[in-house]
């Protein structure tokens, strides 16, 4: 069982950052999310683990559960370790209509992922290995280009099912990263 | 300084201080405007949308609980258009989760139960969610169960604001949204948790209710929560 008031992490260096963080924006109002912004950003595996919450609620005086509600009503933020490459695939009208929805079940298909939940607003599913993680986003704002997938960060339009499968086993492929 | 405002409620003239809201007005003055996040001595929220009332010369609906009285305001509570309204939002509230009056230890003493009543509501015209939600039991005294929660957060405001531990919150949004105690832990394991239970005493439904209490015994002492914020203002 943790106890509820954290005053430090299991990393020293992680506090010296995350103290650093904490303290530039401590005290503005809305600082939280700026600051949760910056912890999950710097986070080796772009998440928010719970001792770093636990840590940010005694620091900052900030109720832990308001710092959770926070934290899980963006989407922005997550809770579990992301995988090294991130595929974003578009659940908007348009990229629907263009059959995004067929990308989606194919790049699950290729990585061996499973749906747990189906309904949530935000879909995330990491490979155990931690090399993909496969989300989904409302909108990119590129309807024209649809169906719009996002990998690592660079948005590709009008994809097509082999160039998606394609490029994804080319990254799979490279055991370097 | 308080300056005294002349409102019409229903038709009636009421005289009001300024900063009143349209619901403090009206219940002072005996005009019934149902609200389920509302309670006496907590901060507004208008989360409900249960006391949506018509305002003349503005166009949409405002809740009364949150709308402060000008003077000259004049206000409708009951027609048939917020009736209707009124239904509709309760009947989502139980499609939303699991209310089963049957084996509910509020039967008959739950502010949503009768607010259906009052609105005439015999059955549910949208389909029934039915998630799958759990009960918290982990607490030595009280129980939350999630199935019969409507996220009115009159626990979350009591708990910050008269209590001052600030214990639950609302994590996750829309459809997903769900009360939760500190980071997500089970109620009995949170340290900031003084067992106070006036979150229990502030539910409107079965959601939290004392152990040991069988279906329809479980009664709230609502004016608990109310009563306190009249005795620290009076000090």
């Amino acid at each position: 069982m943790t106890t509820g008031h954290a005053t430090a992490l299991p990393h020293p260096e992680d506090q010296d950052l995350v103290d650093r963080i904490i303290g530039d924006q401590a005290g503005r109002p809305g600082a939280l999310l700026g600051i949760l912004e910056k912890l999950q950003d710097r986070n080796p595996h772009k998440y928010l683990p719970m001792e770093t919450l636990e840590y940010v609620a005694a620091r900052t005086g900030i109720p832990q559960s308001q710092v959770y509600g926070v934290a899980t009503f963006y989407a922005l933020f997550n809770l579990d370790p992301q995988g090294t490459h991130t595929v974003a695939i578009c659940r908007g009208t348009a990229c629907h209509t263009r059959g995004s929805r067929a990308l989606l079940e194919r790049v699950k298909l290729q990585l061996g992922l499973q749906e747990t939940s189906e309904g949530a607003d935000k879909l995330t599913l990491t490979t155990p290995d931690r090399r993909f993680t496969i989300r989904t986003v409302a909108c990119f704002g590129q309807c024209a280009l649809a169906p719009v997938v996002e990998i690592d960060h660079a948005i590709r339009g009008h994809v097509k099912e082999q160039a998606l499968i394609r490029e994804v086993e080319a990254l799979r492929r490279d055991r370097s990263r | 300084m308080t300056e005294k405002v002349k409102v019409r409620i229903d038709g009636e003239v009421i005289a009001a201080t300024a900063g009143q809201t349209i619901l403090q007005v009206a219940r002072a003055n005996n005009k019934y405007i149902p609200a389920l996040c509302y309670m006496e001595g907590l901060s507004a929220v208008g989360a409900c949308r249960l006391c949506m009332v018509e305002v003349s010369g503005v166009a949409r609906l405002l809740p009364a609980c949150t709308t402060p009285v000008q003077e000259g305001l004049a206000v409708a509570t009951s027609s048939p258009q917020l009736q209707s309204y009124r239904k509709i939002a309760l009947e989502l509230l139980f499609a939303e989760r699991n209310h089963v009056c049957a084996v509910c230890v509020s039967s008959g003493h739950c502010e949503l139960q009768t607010l259906a009543q009052d609105h005439g509501i015999t059955h549910i015209r949208y389909p029934y969610n039915f998630p799958r939600l759990s009960v918290d039991t982990s607490h030595p005294r009280y129980v939350l169960d999630h199935n019969r929660c409507v996220l009115c957060s009159r626990c979350v405001r009591t708990c910050d604001e008269i209590e001052g531990a600030h214990v639950w919150d609302i994590a996750g949004r829309g459809i997903n949204s769900r009360l939760v105690s500190e980071l997500k832990r089970p109620w009995g394991e949170a340290t900031s948790c003084t067992s106070c239970g006036k979150c229990v005493q502030a539910c409107p439904t079965g959601a939290m209710a004392e152990k040991g209490f069988g279906v329809e015994e479980m009664t709230k002492q609502r004016t608990v929560v109310s009563r306190l914020t009249t005795m620290r203002e009076g000090q």
